[in-house]
């Protein structure tokens, strides 16, 4: 759940997961929603995501950034291997995460990509809140 | 203040003191980080890949997530009961030879895309910071011991979407031999 209570100060430069104890992707059973893994790199004009999402497809992705909080969905279908199983050292489900980013960012140019499994989401500063360099000039 | 000490020489276990152990086995437990390069596997594991293995009739299928890799990017190998997979996914912190030349993907690691241009390369990678590092880089191989010989040179491998499928059709000698039965 959103608590707007918990947003600490240094929110909006340091992305941190909304639900960190949901499922890890590990043990197979069908239906169950899975974390996927994330790098998330702040590169002073945007905040970049990149996450393992094996098995999705870009139409299936349902990425929303709403008051401070992005969260990606990804609807998995099922899929099984012929005949007999016997080995299953991973489930197969739904993807679903979400971060708290805090304020700052702006909503109408985040952009998202997926490509080989991976799901990519650009989330750009507005431009007042971008880091901006001084150049110190000799007096 | 009182102070509870087991007494000397006594011969059973005190129970605060088997409550302290057991908070700090569980503590311990809670504390201990994960493995970096544990993408997609069971926590606490270092396998990698994970698989997911078949077998029908006439063949065994192996399914292994692999995302951010090219088809080009995975080798499989197959000679009699064993199949390995090797592969790696390149590290998007280190500047890479094909992220000097191609600077334009997030997966080569080039994540500043529109904010710090005209910098190198070098000055680039150290100007990003990462608040989270869970997809795991580098080479790794594996190696699966199939339940029965399969013929190697009809294996075929797909890797859609990062998920890769290997079908290995049975060696024919293992294949099942249908019997008919005459009506006597």
């Amino acid at each position: 759940m959103v608590n707007p209570t918990q947003t600490a100060p240094q929110a909006a430069n340091q992305p941190r997961p909304e639900q960190p104890a949901q499922q890890p992707k590990a043990a197979a059973a069908p239906g169950l929603t899975y974390q996927p893994n994330v790098d998330v790199c702040d590169c002073g004009a945007e905040v970049m995501l990149v996450t393992d999402m094996p098995g999705a497809s870009a139409e299936s992705m349902d990425v929303c950034f709403e008051d401070g909080v992005l969260s990606v969905h990804a609807k998995v279908p099922q899929r099984s291997l012929p005949g007999r199983q016997l080995v299953q050292e991973y489930g197969i489900g739904d993807y679903r995460r979400s971060f708290r980013l805090g304020e700052g960012f702006d909503a109408s140019q985040i952009a998202a990509e997926y490509r080989k499994g991976v799901l990519t989401i650009h989330v750009p500063r507005l431009a007042a809140v971008r880091p901006r360099k001084i150049e110190v000039r000799p007096a | 203040m009182p102070m509870y000490r087991p007494l000397p020489g006594a011969g059973f276990a005190y129970p605060l003191d088997e409550l302290r152990d057991e908070l700090d086995r569980l503590w311990t437990s809670l504390t201990a980080a994960p493995p970096l390069h544990g993408w997609g596997v069971r926590p606490g594991s270092d396998v990698f890949p994970a698989v997911n293995v078949s077998e029908s009739d006439d063949c065994i299928t192996i399914e292994a997530e692999l995302p951010g890799l090219d088809a080009n990017d995975v080798d499989i190998a197959v000679s009699g009961e064993e199949l390995v997979l090797k592969g790696a996914r390149p590290d998007p912190h280190q500047p890479t030879e094909s992220a000097t030349a191609k600077p334009a993907t997030a997966e080569t690691g080039t994540p500043d895309r529109q904010g710090t241009s005209g910098q190198g390369n070098g000055e680039r990678h150290k100007a990003v910071t990462w608040h989270r590092r869970e997809r795991g880089t580098g080479s790794f191989e594996r190696r699966i011991t199939l339940p029965v010989a399969v013929d190697a040179s009809r294996v075929e491998a797909t890797l859609v979407d990062g998920v890769l499928t290997v079908t290995c059709p049975k060696a024919a000698e293992r294949q099942p031999h249908k019997v008919k039965v005459r009506a006597g």
